[in-house]
């Protein structure tokens, strides 16, 4: 006995799942969680310096605190060393900022990570993009920093005509766009993989053949599995772009490094 | 619009099929379809309102959130090392206090034990000097009696050496009808009795 059973479903098209609707003209569901990303990342912080520092610090003091020790502790002191502690405020803002970015992919009722759209990494790219390289600049000399970054010594000078090509596309070209499409790839794929198996599981459970609803669990099951690697993934990739923001500015600060 | 077709046959095995639809226009790929907009180009308004945000997160963490934060932290930590060190300092003063106290006691157990040794020496030559005196004493009154029972005994000796005399007299002029020389018979008892008594 053979059972044909059809189960359709529209996967919506690409640019509905990604390009929203204006909430108030100008301003749409990324742009909006953007400004929620900075207004909660400043009201943690205000709540935290606002708290007596003298006693044990708890709630948004310690939320605060710990965000601080990460960025300087596992961040800085592995990239930069001491110098770099002047650094904090930014990269600290910058994993915030990422972090409360990503996170709403797996928020019920929100779930757009707003760097799932490129206008966001792309902007934090060029600015980490910019400052290594005024860094640079103003550590080396405009010459010196060019002349480190595009013929790295140690090298022999025959090699020069591949390595300076090379070294010009990776450092000044490929660095931000990598950074970004790295950034926004991971969050536009998690968030397409979420989308696919909560449409899955619900043309499954709402299948004409009851057949077929009980395979409904699978695909629901991937669901809730993703979702959690998710929370995984918005803190991983908040890391990544702020490490490699630090390893970036170090090694223009400290071309020997 | 993509569209996908999960078919199950008798041998349960499921394919899903995924068919470029437009979707403005809903015709299959190989029509004419609306491109719209590139779903990976980033929309102005996006970046504005993120640059934006970012931007005076980063003005507000950079000039004083963080710096606030972190000043506390400091002072915290500066509290907490100076608890630290006024601990240590109270903590290598009681330990100098225990030593002082310890070597205090030790002081005080020394010269409790010199005392007591010193007791224990005048006790054991007082004691030496009692039992010296009273052995003195038995003696002197041991010697006193041997005397007395000396001088006693001869009392004694002498009243039965007379007695016996004169037992001895007695039955002498009895049985031979004369009396004996009485100092003879008295130093034949008195012979007799050493006799006896060696």
């Amino acid at each position: 006995m053979i059972i044909n059973s059809i189960l359709s479903f529209e996967f919506p098209p690409i640019n509905e799942l990604l390009r929203w609707r204006d909430v108030v003209p100008g301003l749409n569901k990324v742009g909006i969680i953007a400004v929620a990303a900075a207004l909660i990342g400043t009201l943690v912080f205000l709540s935290a310096a606002r708290k007596d520092p003298k006693v044990a610090p708890k709630g948004t003091r310690n939320l605060a605190e710990v965000g601080v020790e990460f960025i300087e502790n596992n961040i800085i002191m592995q990239t930069m060393g001491r110098d770099g502690l002047g650094w904090t405020p930014f990269l600290l803002t910058l994993f915030v900022f990422v972090y409360l970015c990503n996170v709403p992919g797996i928020i019920p009722f929100i779930q757009m990570p707003a760097t799932a759209r490129m206008a966001i990494p792309m902007f934090l790219a060029v600015l980490v993009w910019v400052i290594f390289n005024v860094q640079g600049i103003k550590h080396q000399g405009f010459f010196g920093y060019f002349k480190s970054v595009l013929f790295p010594p140690g090298v022999p000078k025959a090699l020069y005509i591949l390595v300076t090509p090379i070294e010009f596309i990776s450092t000044l070209i490929v660095r931000p766009f990598s950074l970004a499409v790295r950034l926004f790839a991971n969050m536009l794929a998690g968030h397409l993989l979420l989308v696919i198996f909560a449409l899955l599981s619900e043309a499954l459970f709402q299948a004409r053949d009851k057949i077929l609803i009980p395979i409904g669990v699978l695909p629901f099951f991937m669901l809730v599995f993703l979702t959690g690697f998710e929370v995984l993934v918005a803190f991983l990739q908040a890391y990544i772009f702020t490490i490699l923001a630090a390893v970036y500015i170090a090694g223009a600060v400290h071309p020997e490094h | 619009m993509l569209t996908a077709f999960v078919n199950i046959n008798s041998s349960w095995q499921v394919r899903v099929s995924f068919d470029a639809v437009s979707a403005e226009t809903g015709s299959e790929e190989g029509a004419p379809v609306s491109a719209g907009p590139n779903p990976i180009a980033p929309e102005i308004k996006e970046l504005a309102w993120g640059a934006g945000s970012f931007i005076v997160f980063l003005f507000l963490m950079r000039l004083f959130l963080v710096p606030k934060v972190r000043k506390g932290m400091a002072s915290r930590y500066e509290s907490i090392q100076a608890d630290h060190e006024y601990a240590s300092a109270t903590r290598d003063g009681a330990r100098a206090d225990v030593a002082r106290y310890e070597s205090a006691v030790a002081e005080i157990r020394s010269e409790a034990a010199r005392r007591l040794e010193a007791a224990r020496l005048t006790l054991d030559k007082e004691r030496s000097a009692k039992i010296a005196e009273i052995n003195e004493q038995i003696a002197a009154r041991r010697a006193q009696a041997e005397t007395e029972v000396a001088a006693a005994r001869a009392a004694a000796q002498g009243q039965i050496v007379s007695a016996v005399t004169a037992v001895t007299t007695r039955a002498t002029q009895i049985a031979v009808g004369v009396s004996p020389d009485n100092a003879v018979v008295t130093r034949s008892v008195q012979q007799a009795m050493e006799g006896t008594r060696s």
